[in-house]
């Protein structure tokens, strides 16, 4: 159950289904383009942000300093 | 301690519980209605590696009964909010929301909301901090937070890119997000042939327009499946991390514009470094602080800096630097000290203003390094106002008068032409004779090579 506390939107709810699809197709053929261009070498790191994935590896060798 | 907690003015939105002040520390309890999240969460150790990411704040849990479990989470000494943080730094806002969302999938829970006040920054990275965001995952369901999502952060961010960091600062008249229809209206016509755009912006602000006057509810429950939900998020996690401004930093070249010698600026660091060792300074706030270079100058240990500046890319500028050099004492802020940040919400509680925040938090001492000329003299600020405000949150002030013969005072003064006369009182006699109805002078020094003066103040007891 969720607590309705705020109003998540109807419209919002609904429109997830298209916005998901065009996300996937985009994710799709970014992907291939994303691979091409690792095959030419022609990819560039943001080091400022890192990727969405959380790796075991960020939780073992997390710093904590404060602790 | 179970006995009359008086919950937190900002603290009343989600039944699931609420944050309390107990003294000075801040404490949330939470209510039987989200004892089963709670203690999943708890006991499937999802808070453990949530503490371990860094993501959410860390907190302990220290009494549980039938009515209330309470914990209390790591302090921060100063909250920012969204309208106060530069370009880069809400993207980091927004990014450790979907990152934060996308785990919380991978291991069958939920964010119930994407609020941009559930994030605040801490020992130089964004946090979240609103605990009890967290929900079961139920197979099939749609994102709840995915409208907030956009209103609070997606929303200003793609306006922020069209249009300029002064779209940031709409969040503090919109507390609940800019509404979508106004995102949408402000936005390029190109953006509409732009599929994830559009998607996102447009079609979520037609469908939310043509469902609002649903009130019966009775409109079908729709449906997504998980690798959709994962689709939508990713989307965004990977466009928001690209966003640029367009505007040149203006900033960019802002020590080649001071009229500094390197000598000058030499002996100003040196002189603000001795100072702040003498008093043994542990916090502070420079106003008017640009990148932070002057506090990146003090050798002795620091506990707590804030820095802040009107520009949005000089805090940028900053922001960039503590996590490229991983600091953990700087907390950068966007503040313009014309017009600081308002309490605002309900009651006017909910967000507190930047004078409530700064005198909680008492810093040890101010510095305001070039900024009494701007005050005085673009802002129109006369001495007694602006030292009654120095004096209203720190013991210690550290300030440099430029005098009426600087460079950049003559500038500031051309530019006000016939208008000129009303400012014959800025000079240092009145400046040192209006200060010292509030202050006592511990130090005086002029730069050489300079037309700038150094005082260290501090506020006369009362």
């Amino acid at each position: 159950m969720y607590f309705l506390y705020f109003d998540p939107g109807l419209g919002a709810m609904i429109v997830q289904a298209i916005v998901a699809a065009i996300a996937g197709f985009l994710l799709f053929s970014k992907n291939l383009i994303y691979k091409a261009k690792m095959f030419f070498g022609l990819v560039k790191e943001d080091d400022l942000f890192d990727d969405i994935n959380i790796k075991d590896t960020d939780i073992e060798n997390k710093d904590d300093g404060d602790e | 301690m179970e006995t009359n907690k008086q919950s937190h003015d900002s603290s009343f939105r989600d039944p699931s519980g609420y944050v309390f002040l107990d003294k000075t520390l801040v404490k949330r309890c939470i209510n039987p209605i989200y004892f089963k999240q709670y203690f999943a969460l708890k006991n499937q150790g999802f808070f453990d590696k949530l503490f371990k990411t860094g993501l959410l704040i860390k907190h302990e849990e220290l009494s549980a009964n039938e009515s209330c479990v309470v914990i209390q989470p790591e302090q921060i000494p100063f909250i920012t909010y969204p309208y106060e943080w530069s370009f880069n730094q809400y993207k980091a806002a927004a990014l450790l929301t979907l990152k934060l969302q996308k785990y919380c999938l991978e291991n069958n829970f939920s964010l119930k909301d994407a609020s941009a006040f559930n994030v605040t920054f801490y020992k130089g990275h964004a946090v979240f901090i609103d605990t009890l965001s967290f929900d079961f995952y139920e197979e099939n369901t749609p994102w709840r937070g995915y409208k907030q999502f956009i209103t609070h952060f997606f929303g200003p961010l793609i306006l922020a890119h069209y249009h300029g960091t002064q779209m940031l600062k709409l969040m503090s008249n919109f507390i609940d997000g800019i509404p979508i229809k106004m995102v949408s209206s402000m936005l390029p016509f190109k953006t509409k042939i732009n599929p994830f755009l559009y998607s996102n912006i447009h079609l979520l602000a037609k469908f939310e327009d043509k469902h609002n006057e649903d009130y019966k509810g009775e409109t079908k429950t729709s449906s997504l499946s998980l690798k959709g939900q994962l689709n939508i998020i990713e989307s965004l996690y990977n466009n928001i991390k690209k966003l640029t401004l367009k505007e040149e930093s203006e900033w960019g070249s802002y020590y080649n514009k001071t009229n500094y010698s390197d000598d000058a600026f030499k002996f100003k660091s040196n002189l603000i470094n001795s100072w702040v060792l003498k008093l043994k300074i542990k916090t502070l706030i420079d106003i008017g602080g640009n990148d932070g270079t002057f506090v990146r100058f003090i050798d002795s240990k620091i506990e707590q800096a804030l820095v802040c500046d009107i520009d949005n890319n000089a805090v940028d500028f900053n922001y960039t630097k503590i996590k490229t050099n991983k600091e953990t004492h700087i907390l950068p802020f966007v503040l313009d000290v014309l017009s600081p940040s308002p309490s605002v919400g309900f009651n006017n509680k909910e967000r507190f203003s930047f004078l409530k925040r700064i005198k909680e938090f008492t810093p040890d001492v101010t510095l305001a390094l070039a900024v009494i000329h701007h005050m005085s003299l673009s802002g129109n600020i006369t001495f007694d106002m602006s030292a009654k405000f120095f004096a209203s949150f720190s013991k210690y002030l550290i300030i440099e008068f430029p005098k009426r013969s600087d460079s950049w005072v003559e500038r500031l003064l051309k530019t006000k032409g016939e208008f000129k006369e009303h400012f014959s009182f800025y000079n240092l006699e009145s400046f040192e004779n209006t200060y010292i109805r509030y202050f006592d002078i511990i130090e005086k020094q002029s730069i050489d090579n300079s037309e700038r003066i150094m005082f260290l103040f501090k506020v006369k007891d009362v």
